[in-house]
């Protein structure tokens, strides 16, 4: 504990003891507390339902919208293969099909993988935790209304014609010199869905370190919450990457600068890398999470715990870095040196070691179980067999002569989707499968599981088995059409016909998902007899998740912890009751699951929906260079996401310590690192420091691949307003910084002083940082393009700190924010750490490194 | 009974706040053995420089990142504290237990991270040319 | 909407000559009483192609057929071995086993027999790259994309360069260099039965080379999506003994021949009417344009628009008179206005440039 005078430490008993767990609670408190707390967790009804922030509501509603559009992009899928089942044909114009495999990539990509992995662990992470919510509900919701509104966007540009056709990893100059919207659509759309994916990331990597419940240390947390924290920090370290790379793109696409344009110092494979940094980590960041689906399952079919506990957790730490050495294996033919290629070779080689850990780790644990076959364990051995498929493929691939040959063709078009279906849709299905029962308390059919199952597995090998032959043949991916005297004309029949029992089988699977089911008996509770804490919810289903947060010292307590249900139900642990009628949650530290404090957690809102309205119109609007309406729906979001934070988060409030069950008493407010939003800050910036660095990067590849970075004679940025910018904004930074101090030693005037002067500090900051670059000509050549990038990103991040410099000043002037409850302003001193660290490099890149290159 | 304010003096293995990012560091020094191998080539190549004098920087390089991933394995070789109590799986909810667990997965980390360097080592030991 | 039983028709007549085949190799085993050939038969036949990496014709192409053949030997039977474990594990032997013989199989399974296997793999795969950038001891050629067509540039020893477009034509027995460039976008140049492929990049220069073993006919294409008719961009590879190939050099070096028929003497005036020569050139005439394809040897190549269609007069004329609907989106001018008189004397003439 840092030993804060003001704010009070825990107290109490911990962990408790048996005696004290076997004391019987009371009737007339469990009642009390059980009305208590369906109050606060009430689910709005009517048309309000949609005010909803839940994880179990939002949860859902993402899934449920992940699933439609995946159903989208297969339908575009279907219509290839139709145009494909012949030499020829017409079916499909060389446009339309372009739109087609392109949407099919995007959406497949962006609209169901990634937002499915986020969409299951939003709805089970608190299950698996035992915790009544995420910690940041609103922000869920606000990210499912991003995800749904750019979705739509994106997909709906088919209608009008309209859609991206550059393919879904948007090459330049192709998509860059592209006429029309499309490839602004897939910027501007898929970069909007990008952050909600981040803001998800952000939160369930808290959710799996801060809200366990007491008790579950490191080494009995559920597999699944190891691969969200994997999968989280993989995507704060991958989507960055992207972002930078959607914003040099758009700034060519826009106002013409040159960044991939090799006429004016360009260079088309930078785009190329930042995507791929992005996009080999981003099959990982699939893949994961349903292994981690299958490590919930396997235990349960075997009827043991897993074997190898510590070498799965091994195989996803170790994969998640390896993923990061992969990306150029998507470039092995761009021509780079033999060396290099060998580099990322060997890594591609190495990340099967993981790989294949993880899946031994099954087989053995099925091996010392006894098995119990299910449905959901079919799925699971159908994902097992195509996904090995895909992984030896994978290891072919890996091999960069054998690469040289099949790079682009149809056996790629195979091995990506015996990964993909084999660790992704598979166990998606095997989730949904084996956890409806958890999310309606009723069964999926058997028998037309069963025919799902056998239609979907038989139609995948028939459709992509024979591609790898295809390919072989010589047949390169993405083309409309081939001639017939190709010979491809056989293989591609059948892989269409196949293409048709795969949707069989989806039809299917979707009438047993959808088809009404009230006549049908609820299920029993735990219908699997499985060892963890998702089974332990209520049957029926109560909004609350847990009746009272367990003490858990057992990797499947369920099994080993004797009366654990039984107990949670009466009320007998932690969080029993909800005295104010507020919806709270247990925070708990990083290593040990100690308690900490108890985190109120926010309610229903429409606040979220409209502040993702507006965020979709700032990114949306420019998609069609309208850009006063996208200023003003940017502003418009700040407002409504400062309303939110100020009417919601980090409020002083009404006692200090709670009354937390078993004779325990927690504080009520947290700040500094004790506090979930201290992490999310801090998680966020790092996501925040790669976008940056990958700016940093294309400067100095720019400076490797070209002869001329930085041009003979060129314009440089001006010196003296370099040095302006960086000591300002250092200034700006030590301003806030005195303020935090100032104001946890109680002298709330000097405080209020810091945080009105260090914006002013700020903004002159990055007025200098703009006068630095003014005189250079951004569209001239890519050196003062990427000097103007990196003034844009410095400013913009300004522009952020000196809101929250406002915001903290505001807070302590309107009694939101005083020397005890100062968590607004560590985590706003936390931003501008960072910040400070950004604009000295900033600084150096513009004022010394040019000097030092040429 | 315990009191909750006494479980950070009494907690036998006290300073491991940081541990849980200490089973990272024999992946880091991978990922930095392969970001130095990459930027170097990349650069040697590009700007035209001694490919021979590379390769050699390249594996002395690699020598140290073994050196450094072994000594991490043996520290971390040294909580896991197999030889002593012959547990595997270290499942109990106790500070010992999740002592060995992180010292164990720490373990593992770094036989996967040597393997990655040693792969990682090949191209530049078997390949002459930039080309 | 495509009309149904148009669909109907072609799936019956793509498994008629499925069908067909099949009958044919049954015919030919069953006449030598060679059933155990079938199988392999099969395999040929689904193996052979002209654009077909299983059928080599290049040192290159071959040493990788040999590395895949080990790659997918290995892949099957390590895919056999896992399956056949979970088989084992979960249906046949349901029943607990030792604990111990779990963790050996993650020791073993997992991490020390990947560890040597793929470790053998890389000693041996890495040193393979080489030979495919190593530098030629023949010519070198430069290979410029467009979008969608080839610039093809022969480098002669002096240096001087003859041009010509969307053919290569390689001598078998040297190691011929390509030097790669793109003009608007990203392609990629990959003839499968010569060996692997490489992007040709705006801005960039790449390399590869190519040691043709056998005289015959290949298919390339382009594998880097580059824009709409990515599809339409395909080239033939004509492999040639060095004597012919040198005696092909000389003539492709001299200027376009003079039209001689009354049809082709006619065309050569409707080409220069309608201005073709500000996009082509037909060395030895006015027209000197650079945008579009060299046209002084067309007649005399093997396919015309970028591999899609043959040199009859027919196809020329086919060509001229349809260009955006046989590759959309191309920058040429379809010529439909032309009178049918002009355009077949205009095909005439392309024709006869031999």
């Amino acid at each position: 504990m840092t030993g804060r005078r003001s704010l009070p430490l825990p107290q109490g008993p911990f962990p408790p003891t048996e005696e004290m767990l076997a004391q019987p609670v009371p009737e007339a408190e469990q009642k009390r507390g059980a009305d208590q707390l369906r109050a606060a967790w009430k689910t709005p009804t009517g048309w309000r339902y949609w005010s909803a922030v839940n994880n179990s509501e939002v949860g859902t509603w993402y899934s449920l919208t992940a699933l439609t559009f995946m159903l989208i992009a297969g339908l575009l899928a279907l219509a290839m293969r139709v145009q494909l089942a012949f030499p020829d044909s017409t079916f499909l114009d060389a446009d339309r099909f372009n739109q087609f495999f392109t949407m099919h990539g995007s959406a497949m990509m962006f609209l169901f993988a990634v937002p499915m992995f986020e969409a299951i662990s939003i709805l089970l992470l608190p299950a698996f935790l035992g915790a009544r919510d995420m910690p940041f509900p609103r922000l869920s919701a606000y990210g499912y209304w991003c995800f749904l509104i750019g979705g739509c966007f994106v997909l709906g540009s088919l209608l009008f014609d309209a859609a991206p056709k550059a393919g879904w990893f948007m090459y330049p100059p192709l998509a860059t010199k592209e006429d029309g919207i499309g490839p602004d659509i897939w910027l501007l759309g898929l970069s909007f869905i990008e952050v909600a994916s981040i803001a998800a990331a952000v939160e369930l990597i808290v959710g799996a370190l801060k809200c366990r419940p007491p008790g579950m240390r490191v080494n009995v947390m559920p597999l699944y919450a190891w691969y969200v924290m994997v999968v989280g920090g993989m995507i704060l370290f991958a989507f960055p990457p992207l972002i930078a790379g959607d914003f040099l793109f758009e700034l060519e696409r826009s106002f013409d600068w040159p960044f991939f344009d090799p006429t004016r110092g360009g260079d088309p494979i930078l785009w190329q890398h930042l995507f791929w940094i992005f996009g080999h980590p981003e099959v990982y960041i699939v893949f994961l999470p349903s292994i981690a689906i299958a490590s919930m399952i396997v235990p349960t079919v075997a009827r043991r715990p897993i074997v190898g506990y510590s070498w799965i957790v091994l195989s996803a730490v170790g994969t998640g870095f390896l993923s990061f050495g992969l990306w150029v294996h998507h470039m092995f033919t761009t021509g780079l040196p033999q060396i290099s290629l060998g580099f990322f070779s060997a890594a591609s080689e190495a990340v099967v070691i993981p790989t294949g850990i993880q899946l031994f780790a099954f087989v053995a644990t099925l091996m010392v179980g006894r098995v119990k076959m299910s449905l959901p364990m079919l799925w699971i051995a159908g994902a097992l067999a195509i996904f090995v498929a895909g992984g030896l493929t994978g290891v072919m691939l890996a091999i960069v002569p054998f690469n040289w040959q099949v790079h682009d063709t149809y056996f790629i078009v195979a091995h990506l989707h015996y990964t993909l279906f084999g660790g992704m849709v598979f166990p998606v299905l095997a989730w949904v499968y084996y956890f409806y029962p958890f999310l309606r308390k009723k069964l999926l059919s058997e028998t037309l599981g069963r025919w799902a199952f056998w239609l979907i597995f038989t139609g995948f090998n028939v459709t992509f088995l024979p591609m790898h032959l295809t390919g072989l043949k010589g047949m390169p991916r993405r083309v409309f059409t081939y001639p017939e005297s190709s010979g491809w004309g056989w293989l591609n029949l059948i892989s269409t016909i196949g293409a048709f029992v795969i949707a069989a089988g989806f039809a299917v699977f979707l009438y047993d998902l959808l088809r009404p089911k009230k006549d049908q008996p609820q299920i029993p509770r735990n219908p699997w007899g499985a060892g963890t804490l998702e089974f332990s919810h209520e049957v029926p289903a109560e909004a609350w998740g847990v009746r009272s947060v367990p003490y858990i010292h057992s990797r499947y307590p369920l099994w080993d912890q004797p009366k654990l249900v039984e107990r949670m139900d009466a009320g007998r642990f932690y969080l029993q009751d909800a005295p104010d009628h507020q919806r709270e949650t247990i925070v708990t530290s990083v290593i040990d699951g100690t308690p900490m404090y108890v985190q109120r957690v926010t309610g229903p809102a429409w606040i979220t929906l409209l502040a993702a309205g507006f965020t979709g119109g700032a990114f949306i609007f420019p998609t069609f260079h309208i850009y006063t309406p996208a200023i003003i729906s940017g502003a418009f979001a700040i407002v409504c996401v400062l309303y939110w934070l100020w009417t919601s988060t980090a409020r002083p409030p009404k006692d200090d310590l709670r009354e937390a069950g078993l004779g325990l008493r927690l504080p009520t407010y947290a700040s500094g690192p004790d506090s979930v939003g201290w992490w999310a800050m801090w998680i966020t910036m790092l996501g925040d420091a790669t976008a940056f660095a990958s700016l940093i990067f294309g400067f100095f590849f720019y400076w490797t691949a070209r002869p001329d970075f930085p041009p003979a004679g060129a314009d440089h940025a001006i010196g003296v307003w370099v040095v302006a910018a960086g000591v300002l904004l250092v200034a700006a930074w030590a301003s806030t910084v005195a303020a935090r101090e100032a104001n946890s030693r109680g002298r709330i005037i000097i405080a209020r002083t810091a945080l009105l002067v260090a914006p002013i500090l700020a903004l002159a900051g990055a007025a200098a940082a703009y006068m630095a670059v003014r005189q250079m000509d951004p569209t001239s050549h890519v050196y003062p393009a990427i000097m103007w990038a990196l003034m844009i990103w410095l400013v913009a991040h300004v522009l952020a700190g000196v809101i929250m410099q406002g915001y903290c000043l505001a807070g302590s002037v309107w009694g939101k924010l005083t020397d005890k409850y100062d968590a607004d302003l560590r985590n706003v001193t936390l931003y501008w750490h960072f910040m400070a660290l950004k604009a000295v490099t900033t600084a150096v890149i513009l004022g010394l490194v040019p000097g030092w290159l040429s | 009974m315990t009191d909750i304010r006494q479980i950070k003096n009494t907690s036998v293995y006290p300073s491991e706040t940081t541990s849980v990012w200490r089973i990272t560091f024999a992946p880091l020094v991978w990922a930095l053995h392969f970001a130095i191998s990459y930027g170097a080539t990349a650069l040697v190549c590009a700007k035209g420089g001694q490919v021979g004098a590379l390769r050699l920087g390249l594996g002395g390089v690699t020598a140290v990142a073994l050196l450094a991933i072994i000594w991490l394995a043996w520290r971390a070789w040294r909580h896991w504290d197999i030889v002593r109590d012959r547990d595997w799986e270290n499942d109990a909810g106790t500070n010992e237990d999740r002592h060995q667990f992180l010292g164990h997965a720490a373990f593992l980390l770094a036989i996967i991270s040597f393997i990655g360097v040693a792969y990682v080592s090949l191209p530049p030991l078997l390949i002459q040319t930039c080309q | 909407m495509y009309p149904i039983f148009t669909i109907v028709h072609r799936t019956r007549r793509s498994f008629l000559s499925l069908g067909r085949t099949a009958l044919h190799w049954c015919k030919w085993t069953f006449r030598r009483r060679a059933w155990f050939i079938l199988p392999a038969l099969f395999l040929v036949s689904a193996c052979e192609g002209r654009q077909s990496v299983l059928d080599p014709s290049g040192a290159d192409a071959r040493r990788l057929y040999d590395l895949a053949l080990v790659l997918f030997v290995g892949a099957a039977v390590l895919w056999l071995l896992v399956g056949g474990l979970f088989v084992y594990v979960t249906r046949i032997n349901p029943r607990a086993m030792s604990r111990r013989a779990a963790e050996a199989l993650i020791i073993g399974g997992g991490v020390i027999f990947p560890v040597v296997l793929l470790g053998g793999l890389l000693i041996y795969s890495l040193p393979l790259m080489s030979a495919q950038r190593s530098a030629p001891d023949g010519m070198r050629i430069h290979v410029t994309a467009e979008q969608w067509w080839w610039r093809v540039e022969y480098e002669l020893p002096d240096g001087s360069r003859v041009t010509s477009a969307n053919e290569l034509r390689l001598p078998v027995g040297q190691r011929t260099g390509l030097v790669l460039n793109a003009q608007n976008v990203i392609h990629a140049l990959w003839i499968p039965a010569l060996g692997g492929k490489a992007d040709m990049i705006p801005g960039r220069e790449t390399y590869l080379s190519f040691l043709p073993e056998k005289v015959g006919i290949f298919r390339g294409q382009c594998a880097e999506f580059c824009g709409a008719s990515h599809a339409l961009m395909a080239f033939e590879a004509v492999t040639m003994t060095p004597d012919a190939f040198a005696e092909w050099l000389d003539a492709q070096a001299k200027d376009a021949l003079v039209p001689e028929t009354p049809a082709a003497i006619r065309g050569a005036e409707v080409f220069a009417r309608e201005g073709c020569g500000a996009c082509h050139t037909v060395r030895g005439t006015p027209a000197t344009g650079l945008v579009g394809p060299d046209l002084t040897h067309v007649g005399g190549r093997v396919s015309l628009g970028a591999g899609i269609l043959g040199v009859t007069i027919d196809d020329f004329a086919n060509w001229l008179g349809h260009t955006d609907a046989l590759k959309p989106e191309v920058d040429m001018p379809t010529y439909d206005f032309l009178s049918q008189d002009d355009l077949i004397a205009l095909a005439a003439y392309l024709e006869g440039l031999k």
